[in-house]
């Protein structure tokens, strides 16, 4: 019987504990970023209804987020209805990194988007990829905010 | 009722420790150690004083003027003259750091105007007294530059650190210096704290080459220099070593210009020859 | 019996004390510039007339000794003292200075010279003294075309740069940059090239695309740069004098960082494809192209040692930018940097002893230097943003660009090109007509 009442106890204040580290780690979400990478859609242009032309990454990285693969997705379906029309996907950083190595990170942002939307069916010849490293900022802003509208990889109509 | 109480504050106590281990890491602020303030140990003589006292810690504050003046007893008016006017145009740069603005071009424009210096000179007779009187007295003067602060402080940490190896490293010369008391360590003070406002060292000389060079000097009671002679000649002709031939001639402008040097005022006999190493070593290691 | 001991001892030691020679050593000196004089060059009535003709200035002589005192002035090194206070005339000065009136100013030094129009050519000739040894210590002469009377300023300052402080001088070189104008959302680029001293500007392309990274080939009048002609970001090949570009390889893929060998005969670059970016050489007369790296991460910005056997270059292989070196034939990688940050544009110094970089941590970038080995890391430079080093070609000074924060209207933004010298000292604002990035120094002009 004590026992039983000492086990609910510490279970208690493991749950309170555990309660508190989650509150304290949890990543602040304001309305436009989540962490690091952008989730609003003030720069987004759009290919055709619904589908957004552009995904967006985490400082450094080039990991596709889950919305970003829900945007390709849409793109992958809409590239298989329209089967004539091909396109260059261009890769860009944020102006927090040397020159050189954003141009890479540029094309590896690029060829990510392009590996997934592969994935879904659509053909290598009709994806090219190009990248702009930092030089074609959408935002010219010295911010977090900015800089993380300026990490994407945007699917332009090659014709 | 008392095994309640001891259950209760240990899991008390296991609840402060898994809410320790757990709480959200703060981020570790870099640690902000204060600039080293060395310590020099040293023997103390008729009259002593902490030769280069670190630079680090003033410097970081504000520019600092201090003056230092070695007055002997019974030093010959000529000879205090001279100081005088350095001291005078040193104290025209001086004032030149102080309206400087930090934006301006990094290094001070030392523009000497002669008429100005002639003023001073006409100056000296009554500044002239006033030292005369000031019998041992040691204040130090730092020619600092604001822009060149912040570069300094750096390798002022070192220097110091450095100043105390060096200490310790002396060659058995030192160490004869003091055994012998062929000069004092104020004597030496002296000598060597005139030859630091002298001798511009070259910037351009290779910091991990042997940058010594020895000259040996003949005195006049005075202080003025009648003969040099650098002790390894041999070296400023050696291909690829031009650097030393550079180094050596800074020493000899340094000798130079630093007449009538700072010698003490008693026993001729020791020091008519005296050997003067320039090590350029420390300052460009940096 | 003891007694008659310790007087003999004491007669031993006694004379030891008188006879020994006393050492003082001296290892503190300072670091102030070395003031010296230069006086305008001497010049007769006719040839003055004569260069005002073709070259446009009032007095040929005095326009060279100013390059020569802006020079030596912007080394740091040098105090060149103000003209007013000179008592000699030039051509007095220098057939015979006083030298106790030039000394009277604290000059330690003094420049005199003479210039001459003979032949249709410009003559100068010039001479350095020690004023504190009174004696003339070197004394040279130029014969050129009028019209290079600004690299003879040049010259001259380089022969006295190297006579005082032992180290080659640097000031006959051009830089070679990025002209910048127009909103940061669609910046205007081209490629420019000036004098070292920001004379003689000329730019090299029109901006009608974008163009970045140039760098100076070390034997001959060749650019390597990054150009997005007709969108495809590819390296090519410049030749200054005659203008011509062309493409280099015919990579099936963004090639880009582009660096020219120690010998010149060489381009080696990165090559991006499926994500990852891998480095290659090229070389420039049989155009066989070499593989130096293979490996998934992104490896870029290469560098070769000035004796050609070994590369650094950045790579993330570790997760972040880090700084690599291996021999020249890729093999035998080494990581070199391990302090906390992100390392990036390793740039091997023309003395071989060093690397520059640049340095992201906690948001601010730093230019700094490092061994061959890694160790001995020491930063120059902190700055919101900056980046991409330069050596001069003396291995002591370095180039490098800065850019500036916007505002929350948008505006504020500029670049600009910085150089510091390598003991820290000496950082100063580089002047060009436009905004400005990605700096490349040249080799001596004069070799």
């Amino acid at each position: 019987m004590r026992l039983n009442k000492i086990l609910n106890n510490t279970l208690l204040v493991f749950a309170a504990c555990l309660v508190l580290s989650a509150c304290a780690t949890k990543k602040v979400s304001t309305g436009q970023m989540q962490g690091d990478v952008y989730t609003g859609t003030d720069t987004v242009e759009y290919l055709a209804d619904g589908v957004a032309d552009r995904v967006f990454f985490a400082t450094n990285e080039t990991v596709l987020t889950t919305a970003s693969r829900e945007t390709l997705r849409a793109q992958a379906a809409w590239m298989r209805k329209n089967s004539k029309i091909n396109v260059v996907l261009e890769g860009h950083a944020d102006e927090r990194g040397t020159r050189e190595y954003n141009l890479a990170l540029g094309e590896r942002r690029a060829n990510a988007a392009k590996d997934y939307l592969m994935t879904y069916g659509i053909s290598s010849d009709r994806i090219s990829v190009l990248s702009y490293g930092k030089e074609r900022p959408v935002d010219a802003g010295s911010n977090p905010l900015a800089w993380s509208k300026n990490r994407r990889s945007v699917t332009v109509k090659a014709n | 009722m008392n095994r309640s109480i001891i259950i209760s504050s240990v899991l008390h106590l296991l609840l402060i420790l898994v809410t320790a281990m757990s709480l959200p890491f703060l981020a570790k602020k870099p640690l902000d150690i204060p600039p080293i303030v060395s310590v020099e140990l040293i023997q103390i003589a008729e009259k002593t004083n902490i030769p280069f006292a670190p630079k680090a810690k003033k410097i970081i504050e504000k520019v600092k003027e201090k003056e230092k003046k070695l007055v002997s007893e019974q030093a010959p008016p000529k000879k205090v003259k001279k100081t005088k006017t350095k001291t005078v145009v040193s104290v025209e740069q001086n004032e030149k750091v102080d309206n400087k603005t930090p934006e301006a071009v990094p290094l001070p424009e030392k523009t000497v105007k002669k008429i100005e210096t002639k003023k001073e000179n006409k100056q000296n007779p009554d500044k002239l007294d006033e030292e005369v009187k000031q019998v041992s007295e040691f204040e130090k003067k730092e020619f600092v530059d604001l822009d060149n602060i912040a570069k300094l402080i750096d390798k002022a940490k070192i220097e110091s650190a450095d100043e105390i190896k060096k200490n310790n490293d002396i060659t058995q010369d030192q160490d004869r210096n003091i055994e012998n008391t062929g000069l004092t360590l104020s004597e030496e003070d002296a000598l060597k704290a005139q030859i630091f406002g002298c001798w511009s060292i070259p910037l351009g000389l290779p910091y991990n080459e042997n940058l010594l060079v020895r000259i040996k000097l003949m005195l006049e009671p005075d202080g003025s220099v009648t003969k040099t002679e650098i002790l390894d000649h041999a070296r400023m002709n050696k291909p690829g070593q031009a650097f030393y031939k550079v180094l050596a001639e800074s020493a000899l402008r340094a000798v130079k210009l630093c007449q009538p040097l700072r010698v003490p005022t008693t026993g001729y006999e020791r020091w008519k020859e005296l050997q003067l190493n320039f090590d350029a070593r420390e300052m460009l290691e940096g | 019996m003891k007694k008659k001991f310790i007087i003999l001892f004491l007669i031993l030691i006694f004379p030891l004390k008188v006879f020994a020679l006393i050492e003082v050593d001296i290892t503190r000196g300072n670091l102030n510039p070395l003031p010296l004089a230069v006086s305008p060059l001497a010049i007769d009535e006719q040839s003055r007339n004569e260069f005002k003709k073709i070259i446009k200035k009032e007095n040929i002589g005095s326009e060279i000794s100013s390059i020569v005192e802006n020079n030596l002035k912007t080394s740091g090194l040098f105090n060149p003292l103000n003209k007013d206070a000179f008592l000699q005339a030039p051509e007095i000065a220098n057939l015979k200075p006083r030298f106790e009136d030039w000394s009277l100013i604290k000059a330690q030094a003094l420049i005199t010279g003479k210039v001459t129009f003979i032949d249709e050519k410009l003559r100068v000739e010039f001479r350095l003294w020690d004023v504190l040894a009174a004696k003339e210590i070197m004394a040279l002469a130029f014969t050129t075309v009028p019209n290079n009377w600004r690299r003879v300023g040049h010259i001259i300052s380089d022969k006295v740069y190297e006579r005082l402080t032992g180290e080659k001088g640097y000031f006959d070189t051009r830089i070679i940059y990025v002209a910048e104008e127009g909103p940061k959302t669609q910046r205007k680029k081209r490629l420019a090239i000036m004098d070292q001293d920001g004379a003689n500007n000329k730019f090299l392309t029109l901006g009608n695309e974008l163009v970045l990274t140039p760098r100076f080939n070390p034997t001959s009048q060749m650019v390597t740069y990054l150009s997005y002609f007709k969108n495809l970001p590819r390296v090519y090949l410049l030749d200054i004098e005659t203008g011509t570009q062309e493409v280099v390889g015919d990579f099936p893929g963004m090639t880009f960082a582009p660096r020219f060998s120690p010998d010149g005969k060489k381009i080696i670059m990165s090559f991006a494809k499926d994500g990852k970016s891998d480095i290659y050489t090229m070389d420039l007369e049989n155009r066989i192209v070499d593989r130096i790296t293979n490996h998934p991460s992104i490896d870029t910005s290469p560098s070769y040692s000035p004796n050609g056997k070994f590369i650094a270059f950045n790579s993330d292989r570790s997760g972040y930018q880090q700084i690599y070196i291996m021999k020249s034939d890729g093999s035998d990688v080494k990581r070199i940097s391990f302090g906390n940050g992100i390392y990036g544009t390793p740039v091997w110094s023309p003395r071989g002893d060093l690397i520059a970089f640049t340095k992201l941590h906690k948001g601010k970038f730093y230019i700094g230097v490092m061994r061959t080995d890694g160790k001995g890391e020491r930063l120059l430079t902190e700055n919101y943003y900056q980046e991409a080093p330069s050596w001069s070609p003396n291995g002591r000074v370095l180039i490098f660009y800065r850019e500036t924060k916007t505002n929350s209207d948008g505006e504020g933004f500029s670049a600009k090109l910085w150089s510091i010298d390598l003991t820290g000292y000496n950082e100063r604002l580089v002047t060009t007509l436009t905004d400005a990035s990605d700096p490349s120094w040249s080799s001596l002009l004069s070799n």
